[in-house]
Formats: C-alpha cells, structure tokens, sequence
C-alpha cells in the first residue's frame, strides 16, 4: 500500500462565524490529478492553506505525504509546491530571477537552476523574454511563470490553486496537457482548484466537488459527465401535427409536440425510443436525425451545487 | 540555514537594487545623498571628516536611517503586493526569512557608509593633492563600521518587529519615521535637559573615559538591544497568523 497524497479527516476551520471547511473528507490518491470544484467561497483556497500547514484546523486533522498538516507542516512544504491564491511573483525582478529564486530556495544547484529555467520557460514559450521584469508581463504569462515556479524544483506534489485562471483557451489547453504530462510520466500528484467542469473533466482523474465547506461529490469525472435526459428529438420530413399526436398515444411517451420543424418527444424514465421509431417509419417519415437531449455541463455543475440541504 | 538566510538575503538585494539603478524614488535620493555626504561635506569639513569622533555618531544614525526606509518594506510589502503566502509555502523557514531579510537591511546600511566613506577618501585625496592617502586610522575605521553594523541591526531589528505588525508599507513607515525622529531628537533633548553642571561633568566624564570605552559600551547596549529586538520579532513571526492577514 503507497501512501496517500492526502488524506483528510473530518476537517473543520472556522473564521469567526464562518465555517469555511465544514468535516472534510477524502483522499487524493498519490500519482493523480485532482481536481477541487466548487462555487466562490466554497472552501477551496482554505483546503489547500491547510493541506500547506499554513492554516490549522479548528478540528479534524490532514496528512500530507503522510504527514501531520499541523505538526509537520515544514516536511510537507519542503516536498510541495504550490500556486496559490495570488501568483506571489516578485514583480520588480526578471522572470528569471523569480525561478532562480525558487531554485535557490529549494537548493538546487546553479546548472540545473539555468536548465530547468531554460526547459520551463521554452515550454511556455517565454524564454526569449526572461529577462523581463516579471511585472511588465500579462496576466497570462504570469501566471505560467506562477505554475513554472511551483513545479521548478521538482516536487512530488504540486498545489494550483486555479491554475488557468487569465489563460487564453489555447494556453489554457497546452497548460492541462503539461499537467496531465507532468502527472502520468514524472508520478506527481497535482492537486488542482478549479471552476471549469471542462477542464476537471478533461485533466483530472479524481474530481471532488466542494459546497459550502462540505463534499458535495467525488468520483471520477464521467460521475460527472452530463446526463441523458427523457427528451428525444426528431428531425425528417413529413413530421406534422398528426404524426405528433399519434406519438403522443404510444405507451411510454409522456408527450409529443413539433418545435421548430423537430418532433419533441418526452418519454418516461428509462424508456428507449425504439418503439417511436418504428412508428415514425410506419408513417412514412424521412428521418435525418433522432437524438436524445443532454443536459449540459453547466446544468450538471448547478445541480451538484445546488441540491438539497443546500444552506 | 545559513544558505538560506542568504538566499533570501539576495533577493532583497535584487529588490533593493533594482529600486537604487531605476533612480526614481529611492534611486535619486541614494545617489544625492551619496554625493552631499561623500563629497560636499569632506570639502568642507576637511581632514577633520575622517577622524572626528563625531563621525562617530554621524555614520550609524545616518546609515540606520537609510536601513529604516527598506526594513519597513519587508513583510508589509509582501503582503501588499500579495507574496507573502507564497514565500511562506515554501520550505524556508520561519527564520531563514526573517534573518535573511535582516542581513540584507544590516548590509545596505554598511555598504551605504562603505560607500561614502570611500568616495569622502577619494575625495579628500584629490583635494588635498601631493600629502598623500587621506584614510582615517585602522581604530576609527574599526569603531566606526562596529557602530554603524549595531545600529543598523537594531533598525532592522525595530523595523521587522513593526513591519511584522503594520498591514501596509505606509504605516510601517510612518511608524518608523516617528521612532527615527525619538531616536535622532532623544539625546539632543536630554542634554538640553541637563542643567549647565550636569552637562559638564557628563562632559568630563565621557573625556576622561576615552573614544575606546564610549565606543564599546555604545556598541554593548546596540548589541544587547539589537538582540532582544531580533528575539522578539522570531516570536512574534508566526506563519499560520501571517499568512491570513
Ligand atoms: N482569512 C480569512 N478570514 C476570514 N474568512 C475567511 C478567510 N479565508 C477564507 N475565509 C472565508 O472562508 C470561506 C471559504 O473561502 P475560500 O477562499 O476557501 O473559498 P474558495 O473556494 O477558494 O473561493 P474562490 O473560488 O472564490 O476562490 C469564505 O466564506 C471566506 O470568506
Ligand atoms: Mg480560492
């Protein structure tokens, strides 16, 4: 048995009145993605504090890399890297120097500080413009800088604390294919926050969705993948009102109407559209099309945020 | 951990001279500075600039002072410009970052008066042409850079402590300048106090005890003061409470 990456148990951190993380959780297997989601101010900042030490818990207790989060927090920092909230960049040096400094701190040496500079940033595709002030560069290349800097040294687990956060979808999507590469070739476990249920869908392989402190969801991400509606649409010709209405009569179908030249229909939970078809081809209907309705991601997101006991 | 107070010590130095080349703001004023006390007042005072034991007192108020216009920037101006977290999420520790960010303030007030001290001998030299190397005896210079390096780290000291507390780089500084001002008005203050015997015997009695005894007990109480100010700040510089603020 390896050691989890993390492993929370029953977390509660308190700020004054508000209960920021409410009797968390779970575990993050070592070696993964995984992806944190969850509205504004559901808790997600303060998780990955905690999980740093920087923050201790009101109650309930975290180990990371096996490690003690308010006792060890030192350990687990020197093994970690992290992006935080803010990018944390010093603006008034180069964006070399920034990694340099990164480099320094975690003591690597000056060959492999220049290397890693060099392979990073043509990565990125800002190694021509690494003697910039870091200041003078735009938010999107900020922030690659911010997630060149968490992984410079090498770490074993790496926090981003919505890492594309101001990257173009472009950036955005060699970003999650460096992570992915990151996590599958080179064993490191990337614990990510994010919004987007693309992006966890696409990079992660463990999602937990976060509501108000509390796990609303975790699984993998097909968990979340939309699901099929009851609702079947038909495009063809010959579709009119009579054909609707005689959809209406067949058992299992809830109601037909035409919409926009389609034929909508509503069948009951579970039920399959086989015997609708067979129909429409008794009747003579040019069919082009028969698809059921997704619901969309953003429908699905809503429905895990929101659903009941929501408070 | 001593590569590590120095690694945080460099990137203030970084910071610090990217702030002295850009000539604005602290840049400008380093570089007059630099030319009025290096080169106006040599002139003017003479050789008498290299050996007074008044220079004594001159040098560690001024460099102190210019330590007190960085120090006040280390933490609140990390948490201003929201770096702070990310400094303490990595593996230095609590101390490394403050000690590093001590050393770099305590060298800026040294190599400020290094420098000075340099360009006034330089300038001396030039001005008094033909009579030689115009340099202060080994002693003043060892006295001299003894007192600057215990008054800077006592406005290190004073500065961490406050810029630890302050919730920005304004009210560090205006915290600090306040302090600067006690500290440079106290004495004028407290021998206009005295009355006309007591400011005589004290007189007599800082003669008769020699520029070597007054340097060693000013640099005793520096030290012990510096040391109490540093042991202080160490407590008071706790991660998980910074970080949120
Ligand atoms: N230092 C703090 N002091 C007081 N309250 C805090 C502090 N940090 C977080 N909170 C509160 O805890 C809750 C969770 O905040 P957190 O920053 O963890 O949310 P988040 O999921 O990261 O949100 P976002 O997506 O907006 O970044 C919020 O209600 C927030 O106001
Ligand atoms: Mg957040």
């Amino acid at each position: 048995m390896t050691t989890p990456a993390i492993h929370a148990d029953g977390l509660v951190r308190d700020f004054g009145p508000i209960r920021a993380l409410d009797h968390l959780s779970f575990e993050v297997p070592a070696g993964i993605v995984f992806g944190f989601l969850g509205p504004n101010g559901a808790g997600k900042t303060t998780a990955i504090r905690t999980f740093l030490g920087l923050v201790d818990p009101t109650a309930g207790s975290a180990r990371v890399l096996g490690y003690d989060t308010r006792r060890e927090g030192d350990r687990i920092r020197e093994r970690a890297g992290a992006l935080l909230e803010h990018h944390g960049l010093y603006e008034r040096l180069t964006a070399e120097q920034n990694l340099d400094f990164a480099g320094r701190i975690w003591r690597m040496s000056p060959g492999d500080r220049r290397a890693r500079t060099r392979e990073l940033l043509e990565q990125f595709g800002l190694y021509a413009r690494r003697r910039e002030a870091a200041g003078k560069w735009s938010r999107g290349m900020k922030q690659k800088l911010a997630v060149a800097r968490a992984v410079f040294h090498r770490p074993p687990l790496v926090f981003l604390d919505e890492p594309t956060a101001g990257l173009d979808p472009v950036a955005s999507a060699a970003l999650r294919d460096d992570l992915a590469a990151l996590a599958s070739g080179q064993g490191v476990t990337v614990f990510l926050t994010t919004h987007n249920l693309v992006e966890a869908e696409r990079l992660c392989d463990l999602v937990g969705v976060i509501r108000n402190g509390k796990l609303a969801a975790l699984g993998p991400p097909s968990t979340l993948r939309p699901r099929e509606t009851s609702t079947v649409r038909v495009s063809g010709t010959g579709l009119d009102a009579s054909v609707a209405a005689d959809v209406s009569a067949l058992p299992g179908v809830l109601g037909a109407a035409i919409e926009g030249g389609e034929l909508v229909v509503h069948l009951r939970e579970g039920e399959r559209a086989s015997a609708l078809v067979s129909l429409l081809v008794a009747r003579d209907v040019g069919i082009d099309e028969v698809r059921r309705d997704r619901q969309s991601l953003e429908e699905t997101f809503l429905e895990l945020v929101h659903e009941d006991g929501d408070r | 951990m001593i590569g590590d107070i120095l690694t945080v010590a460099w990137k203030e130095w970084l910071e610090f001279r990217d702030q002295l080349l850009r000539l604005r703001r602290g840049g400008l004023s380093a570089l007059v500075v630099l030319v009025m006390l290096g080169i106006f007042t040599p002139i003017q005072m003479g050789p008498l600039w290299l050996t007074s034991p008044l220079m004594l007192g001159y040098w560690p108020l001024l460099s102190s002072g210019m330590v007190s216009t960085l120090i006040a920037d280390a933490f609140a101006g990390e948490r201003e410009r929201h770096t702070l977290e990310t400094l303490l999420a990595s593996r230095l520790s609590d101390r490394a970052i403050l000690l590093g960010k001590l050393v770099a303030a305590m060298l800026y007030g040294l190599v400020f008066t290094l420098a000075n001290v340099v360009v006034g001998v330089v300038t001396l030299t030039i001005v008094h042409w033909g009579e030689g190397l115009q340099a202060p005896a080994p002693s003043h210079v060892l006295y001299l850079f003894s007192l600057v390096t215990l008054a800077c780290s006592t406005l290190a000291g004073i500065g961490v402590f406050i810029s630890l507390k302050a919730s920005t780089v304004r009210q560090a500084q205006q915290t600090l300048g306040i302090i600067m001002m006690v500290l440079f008005i106290g004495p004028v203050l407290f021998i206009q106090l005295l009355d006309g015997d007591a400011r005589v015997s004290l007189a007599a009695r800082l003669t008769t005890m020699g520029t070597g005894r007054i340097v060693a007990w000013a640099c005793a109480t520096l030290a012990l003061l510096s040391a109490i100010l540093i042991a202080m700040g160490m407590a008071r510089f706790r991660r998980g409470k910074l970080s949120l603020d």
